[in-house]
């Protein structure tokens, strides 16, 4: 073969740099020229032999995926393109992810230094972090669609069943992976978070020396600590994504082994022609699947790089403390339905169940083995599926804050108005307009709409838990009807809030709250000073245009 | 497919816009988010000052209000002032000269809290060093501290007082003690807090019974006056211990008396001699 400067010799610097190129690229992508590659983009015919065959024979990328489809796989539906996006979604992950570890180091010393440092020393790195929290949470949502679709559309059935055994392990990685990466900021929303989930490994059904070691190895020593953080650091940036990636590749194989499965309409029952495209009704993967996979790529990085930017933004606690317990441990949301049937069953019960539950979903293929794949034969298990979602939906919102055993009334109050970790309509109000003074809930300030608006609140919350209508309200009517009617609530309340400079731009926000009680009114029933901190720097007013922290 | 391409290109450039745009905010958000930290840093550690540090630094840092923790009745208090131009004001304060100290005023204070003060009632706090507390809690509690710094704070004059050795030259120049006075400064001091009230049969509750102090005073440390020896321990709690307490012997060193007065008392060192004038009945 002639060498760069024979071409050059025989046909000038410009044609033999362009001929160069051409080689370059047709290695590159194993087998199409630029002429190929734009006559592809155009959408023209193939030449022959067809040059757009030759990526997925000898390039390493395209040979895990089919050269060409199914025509009627090709739109939205059947795959919506979950299987594709939960890919992305991991390659997303590991490139945040790679960022972020840049900036952190595993120690309970400096971790969370370590996050502040990230948002506010960083450039770009606000971004980085909430991109990749945002990610991971999409990435669930993502592959657990992907997996309702494949069982919708009967794709786990023969000859498929050990594509859904490798995805089923799949979930189980990515819910790992994601709540592995929940303790690492160190702060009270992840320890607690972490310490919770631990408290299950103590109660599982097998004889206390198997927990107690478990519990051992996973909490790195004898309580959660430096081990722990280092042992749970590995488990998210080494060994599950080495694990994922491993099923990763099995899963795709099989994918391709036994071919996309068409629509369950398009083919008789019992039969899987999923291999034996007629010639006429191939769609070839290049270009039009590579196409519309990179349009869906270049959607979802816009719909994450604008949500992490302005919609959604990564929470930060204070430091990880262990005596100091929060009022509410927060399970992440694709794990909420354990605590809320931790509400309904006793812990090792649900400890027992759910590692029992999943090995019924892993060998469930094996043994649902009708044959036919459409819906109307169906009835039955897509009528379980759906229970089955009702049933967990029911349960995460049983593990949410919400649905929970009340506090003392006068705290909840407090609590709401000045919480210990996140905002508040109190938080929120902008530091200019935390005027010095006591107010009284309701209580209208004159040009300072910000903290008129927090004392309605405060009335809101004092007419719930007292059920009368609080002095000095203009609220009643509708926050009346919905007042907790039960022991819960304080007889004929007293209460107001007081805002003091103590130092250079910092203010102290008291809450002091009294009931006497009525069979003894020498005696507080109720009594509570609540006093809380606010610098004019600490900007919680951001926070709260967020929706998922909103005030 | 070209709908697809276009689709394609325009969510990208859009993602590219998206992100100059968020490359061009980033000086001012870091500066914010830089601020922030700062703030909830101070935030922690005024509940932390609050819940440790109050009882015996008082309330605003002055050592002039301080409550019992336990009981959230009014009592001496036993720390020096933090809210206080020396230790504040300055690159090097005059407390860390005085100290000697070569490092930051960060992490004077810091390295301070986190080992305490020998030979005082300041405890150890870091939990390095055997104390309750993590090193970022003492990191938020010394940004609390160092927040105490104003201009309002350093723009004064420094007041300090060169008191006297001897009792005599200093009541030279502070003559005429308004006995009636010192019984209302014995209060506001907080000294009636540990002593009682001597005239008024209000016994003692922690320190030493002054009912008698003008007889038994003299007794104390040889070749010194009552007079001499109260104005000293005032001044110096920590050199002489008294032998009885209402508790038992009393204990120290470190004295639980405050060593702060002659800090507290250089505003008006007048205040001493009305004192000593209650204390010895002229
Ligand atoms: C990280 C997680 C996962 C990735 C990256 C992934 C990837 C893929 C891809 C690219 C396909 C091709 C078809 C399509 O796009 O829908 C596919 C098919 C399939 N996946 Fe997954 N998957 C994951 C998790 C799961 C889970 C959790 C399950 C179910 C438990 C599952 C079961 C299946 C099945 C049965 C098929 C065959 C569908 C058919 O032939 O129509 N996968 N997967």
């Amino acid at each position: 073969m002639a060498t760069f400067f024979d071409q050059v010799k025989e046909m000038g610097f410009k044609q033999a740099f362009v001929a160069k190129s051409d080689e370059a690229v047709e290695r590159l992508t194993a087998g199409m020229n630029i002429s190929d590659i734009r006559s592809a983009l155009r959408g023209d015919e193939p030449r022959r032999p067809n040059p757009r065959l030759r990526p997925h024979a000898d390039g390493f990328w395209l040979h895990i995926r089919p050269s060409f489809y199914h025509n009627e796989i090709t739109r939205v539906y059947p795959t919506f393109h979950l299987g594709w996006l939960s890919t992305f979604m991991f390659v997303w992950e590991t490139i945040t992810g790679i960022f972020l570890m840049i900036f952190y180091t595993p120690s309970p010393l400096i971790a969370y230094s370590n996050m502040w440092n990230i948002l506010s020393n960083v450039p770009l790195g606000q971004l980085m972090r909430n991109m990749h929290r945002l990610g991971a949470e999409v990435m669930v949502l993502v592959v657990a669609l992907h997996m309702l679709r494949t069982f919708v559309t009967g794709s786990y059935k023969k000859p498929r069943q050990f594509t859904w055994v490798t995805g089923m392990l799949l979930l189980v990685l990515t819910l790992m992976l994601s709540f592995s990466g929940y303790l690492l900021p160190w702060d009270q929303l992840s320890y607690w978070a972490l310490t919770v989930f631990l408290s299950g490994a103590e109660s599982a059904p097998a004889p206390p020396v198997i927990n107690q070691n478990i519990l051992l190895i996973l909490q790195g020593g004898p309580s959660l600590g430096a081990g722990g953080l280092l042992r749970w650091y590995l488990l998210h940036v080494l060994l599950m994504p080495l694990l994922l990636g491993i099923f990763f590749f099995v899963h795709y194989y099989k994918v391709v082994l036994h071919g996309f499965s068409l629509p369950p309409g398009r083919e008789e029952i019992g039969e899987d022609s999923a291999k034996r495209v007629p010639k006429n009704e191939r769609t070839y993967f290049i270009p039009d699947i590579l196409t519309s996979e990179v349009m869906w790529t270049a959607l979802l990085s816009l719909f994450l790089v604008a949500g992490a930017l302005w919609f959604w933004d990564a929470p930060l606690e204070h430091h990880a403390d262990p005596v100091v317990t929060p009022l509410h441990v927060v399970a992440p949301w694709y794990l909420s339905w354990s605590q809320g049937w931790l509400k309904l069953a006793p812990k090792t019960l649900v400890i027992g169940f759910i590692p029992a539950l999943l090995v019924a979903f892993i060998v469930m293929p094996y043994f649902e083995i009708g044959k036919s794949r459409r819906y109307a034969d169906r009835r039955v298990g897509l009528s379980i599926a759906m229970l089955f979602i009702a049933f967990m939906m029911v349960s995460n919102w049983m593990g949410t804050p919400r649905f929970r055993v009340q506090s003392s009334p006068d705290m909840e109050v407090a609590t709401k108005l000045l919480p210990q970790e996140g905002v508040s309509p109190i938080l929120g109000i902008p530091p200019d307009y935390l005027w010095e003074g006591e107010y009284l809930p309701g209580q209208v300030v004159d040009g300072n709409p910000h903290l008129t608006y927090g004392l309605e609140v405060f009335a809101q919350q004092m007419v719930r838990h007292s059920c009368t209508n609080y002095p000095g309200t203009t609220i009643g009517g509708s926050v009346l009807d919905d007042c907790e009617e039960n022991d819960h609530r304080m007889p004929d309340p007293y209460a107001t809030m007081t805002i003091t400079q103590v130092q250079n731009g910092l203010m102290g926000i008291d809450i002091n709250i009294s009931a006497l009680d009525p069979e003894n009114p020498d005696n507080y029933l109720y009594s509570l000073n609540w006093p809380s901190f606010r610098h004019v720097d600490s900007n919680y007013e951001e926070e709260c245009t967020f929706i998922n922290k909103r005030c | 497919m070209q709908v697809k391409v276009a689709i394609g290109t325009i969510a990208l450039m859009l993602t590219m816009v998206i992100l100059g745009y968020s490359v061009l905010r980033e000086p001012t958000r870091l500066e914010h988010f830089a601020a922030a930290e700062l703030g909830r840093s101070i935030e922690t550690g005024a509940n932390l000052y609050n819940n440790n540090c109050a009882n015996c630094h008082g309330v605003d840092g002055k050592s002039e209000e301080c409550y019992d923790s336990a009981s959230g009745e009014l009592i001496g208090c036993q720390g020096l002032p933090l809210n206080y131009q020396p230790l504040l004001c300055g690159d090097a304060t005059d407390r860390m000269i005085a100290m000697n100290w070569q490092g930051t005023k960060q992490a004077f204070i810091q390295s301070t809290i986190a080992s305490g003060r020998p030979g005082t009632v300041m405890p150890t706090w870091s939990d390095q060093f055997g104390g309750p507390m993590r090193p970022d809690q003492i990191r938020n509690l010394a940004n609390f501290v160092l927040n105490w710094e104003s201009e309002e704070l350093c723009s004064g004059p420094v007041i300090t007082f060169d008191w006297a050795e001897n009792v005599e030259d200093f009541l030279a120049a502070f003559p005429d003690g308004d006995g009636a006075n010192g019984k209302a400064l014995f209060v506001t001091y907080g000294c009636s807090g540990c002593h009682g009230v001597p005239d008024e049969g209000v016994a003692a509750a922690v320190g030493p019974d002054l009912s008698a102090i003008a007889e038994t005073g003299a007794t104390r440390v040889e070749g010194q006056t009552a007079e001499q020896y109260v104005y000293h321990s005032i001044l110096l709690p920590n050199d002489f211990i008294a032998p009885e307490c209402p508790n038992g012997p009393c204990a120290g060193p470190p004295s639980a008396m405050p060593a702060n007065f002659s800090l507290r008392m250089a505003t008006n060192p007048q205040d001493m001699s009305d004192i000593l004038a209650y204390l010895f009945g002229n």
